[in-house]
């Protein structure tokens, strides 16, 4: 089992990309080469969504590949949430504290409540 | 299970399909074949990156072993001497894309494992590794 990589930009301002497999020292680099055509397309302060429903396992090179693109995504005021961490990759993330909890929503529920909140503040 | 495998990548991961091949065909639940897998991939990863600076071919021994209340990893290579218990758990900040942090990987090992001993012998490096079934329980949040 490999990683898949699938990406959906509705808007410009928010973009989903799902990930299926396994995110390992094998396959991060797909993920990498993949988000390098994927991430110019979110508009610069948009949100990028990682659905992680499929992604049944990560090791700290998936970790690392992650990081850096929520490092990127920062730089241009952007920002990366998390949607629904299957049981392996939520325990790896609670073991090395890898993400902000704020960042990691259970539900597509939950993120559009939250998204709608941020708009609303936005907007006033 | 008993493997052994030159010092590349790509023979790392066929290693640790086969370890995942014999924990299912054992009956080990989802859980803790997660756990052996990733403890395996950091340990042998780190092992064929950083263990042979000079380039040369090298040989790991996986030994696998299903034991009725647990399953025991021994690995072995003629590496240079690494002892994965001799490095301090990182400083983790609470996001790890603040900056990079160095050894994450061999943390969540030795996080994830009941028990882990090191010793080097005149053979090389030799790392025993006990996973307890029952411990490799899944968040609950």
């Amino acid at each position: 089992m490999t990683l898949i990589v699938r990406s959906e930009s509705p808007i410009p301002a928010r973009t989903t990309v799902w990930l299926e497999g396994r995110l390992d020292a094998a396959t991060f680099g797909d993920l990498d080469s993949a988000l390098r055509d994927i991430t110019p397309m979110v508009d610069n302060g948009g949100t990028l969504v990682i659905d992680l429903s499929g992604l049944e396992y990560i090791s700290s090179a998936g970790l690392r590949s992650l990081a850096q693109l929520r490092r990127q995504m920062h730089d241009r005021d952007g920002r990366t949430l998390l949607l629904n961490p299957q049981p392996q990759v939520k325990k790896v993330f609670e073991i090395v504290k890898a993400v902000p909890v704020a960042e990691v929503f259970a539900s597509v529920a939950e993120l559009d409540q939250y998204l709608d909140h941020m708009q609303r503040q936005i907007t006033g | 299970m008993r493997l052994c495998i030159p010092n590349r990548l790509e023979d790392v991961f066929l290693a640790l399909d086969r370890a995942e091949m014999t924990l299912d065909l054992a009956a080990i639940d989802h859980a803790c074949r997660a756990d052996v897998r990733l403890v395996l991939e950091e340990l042998l990863v780190n092992t064929v990156r950083h263990g042979y600076p000079d380039g040369r071919v090298g040989e790991i021994t996986i030994h696998l072993e299903i034991c009725p209340d647990a399953v025991r990893l021994e690995l072995r290579d003629d590496a240079e001497a690494f002892d994965p218990l001799q490095h301090e758990p990182p400083d983790l900040p609470g996001d790890i894309a603040d900056r990079e942090i160095g050894g994450l990987g061999l943390h969540l090992a030795r996080s994830i494992a009941s028990d882990f001993e090191y010793a080097r012998d005149a053979h090389g490096n030799r790392v025993v590794i006990r996973f307890d079934p029952s411990l490799s329980d899944e968040p609950s949040s």
